[in-house]
C-alpha cells in the first residue's frame, strides 16, 4: 500500500486547474510535451512537473516515440475516481436505507 | 482514440418504507445519511440542509458558523422524484460552473417496500469535460481565467 491511494492521488492530480486542462488536452489524442505545454501560460518545466503528478496517479502514460515522450490518457486513474464516487454513494444509500427503515417502524408503532 | 466515458453512476436499493416516508427521509434527513467523511468547506460539517421546494438550496452548515454550497434543486416531485444539481467537484469542492445531476426516483413496490434508484450523471464533468470541451473554441486564456476565478474563490 502507497501513502497516498490511487483514487486521492487522482483527485488531487485534478484538483489543480492546469493539470485539468493539460489531461483535457490529452483526451483528444496523445501528444508530446511540446504541443501539450503549446498555448498553456505556464513555463515548459512547469508542464513537465504537472506531466510527472498526471503519471503517478496513472491519469496518464508516457512512452518514447525515437527521441520524443508522448504523453497519453490512461484510464487506471479514472476508473479510480468513479470506483471513489460509487463508495460514497453506496455508504450513504446504506445509511439511507437504516434511516428510512427505521422511520418506517416509528411511524407504524405510533398508530 | 478509447477513454473511460464516466458518464453515470447508478445505484438501487430497497427499502422497507413507504414511498413517502424514503421521499422524506432522503431529502430531510440528508444530514443523517450523508457520509460525515465526505464534506464541502474546510471546517468539520455540522449539518447538511436541503430546501424543501423548487429551485431551493443545497448546502451544508459548518462548526465555524460558515455555510457552504453544494447545489440545488433541480426536480421537485414529491414523494415520486428528486432530481439534484450537483456543484462540487472530485475534492468536494463546490464549483459554481459545474453541474452534475443526481436523480432519485421513490417507486413503490409495495405498501411498505420502496425501490428507490439514484443516477448520478454525467460524471465526466467532474474530470473538468464538458465546460472546458465546449469553452475549448474561447481559447484557452479565457479557461485559464475562468479555472483560476474558481479557484480564487473556492
Amino acid at each position: 500500500m502507497t501513502a497516498l491511494k490511487l483514487d486521492e492521488l487522482a483527485l488531487n492530480a485534478l484538483g489543480d486547474p492546469t493539470r485539468r486542462a493539460i489531461f483535457e488536452k490529452l483526451e483528444k489524442g496523445p501528444m508530446s510535451v511540446v504541443h501539450i505545454a503549446d498555448g498553456l501560460p505556464v513555463t515548459r518545466s512547469a508542464v513537465s512537473q504537472h506531466l510527472k503528478i498526471l503519471k503517478e496517479a496513472k491519469l496518464i502514460s508516457m512512452k518514447q516515440k525515437g527521441t520524443r515522450s508522448i504523453y497519453q490518457v490512461e484510464q487506471e486513474g479514472l476508473l479510480a475516481i468513479r470506483k471513489y464516487l460509487e463508495r460514497f454513494w453506496d455508504e450513504a444509500l446504506d445509511n439511507f436505507k437504516k434511516l428510512a427503515e427505521e422511520a418506517e417502524r416509528n411511524k407504524t408503532s405510533k398508530k | 482514440m478509447e477513454t473511460i466515458k464516466l458518464t453515470t453512476i447508478k445505484k438501487e436499493v430497497v427499502v422497507q418504507a413507504s414511498q413517502d416516508t424514503a421521499f422524506k427521509v432522503f431529502t430531510e434527513k440528508m444530514d443523517a445519511w450523508w457520509p460525515k467523511t465526505h464534506h464541502v468547506g474546510k471546517c468539520p460539517m455540522v449539518e447538511s440542509v436541503l430546501e424543501q421546494k423548487p429551485g431551493g438550496r443545497w448546502y451544508s452548515r459548518h462548526e465555524d458558523g460558515s455555510e457552504v454550497n453544494v447545489g440545488h434543486i433541480l426536480t421537485w416531485d414529491p414523494f415520486r422524484q428528486v432530481i439534484l444539481a450537483w456543484q462540487i467537484d472530485g475534492n468536494f469542492q463546490y464549483v459554481p460552473e459545474l453541474i452534475t445531476e443526481v436523480a432519485v426516483d421513490f417507486i413503490p413496490d409495495g405498501p411498505k417496500t420502496t425501490r428507490v434508484i439514484l443516477e448520478h450523471r454525467d460524471l465526466q464533468k467532474l474530470m473538468g469535460g464538458a465546460k472546458v470541451v465546449e469553452s475549448m473554441d474561447e481559447g484557452w486564456g479565457m479557461i485559464m481565467n475562468l479555472y483560476k476565478k474558481v479557484t480564487d474563490e473556492a
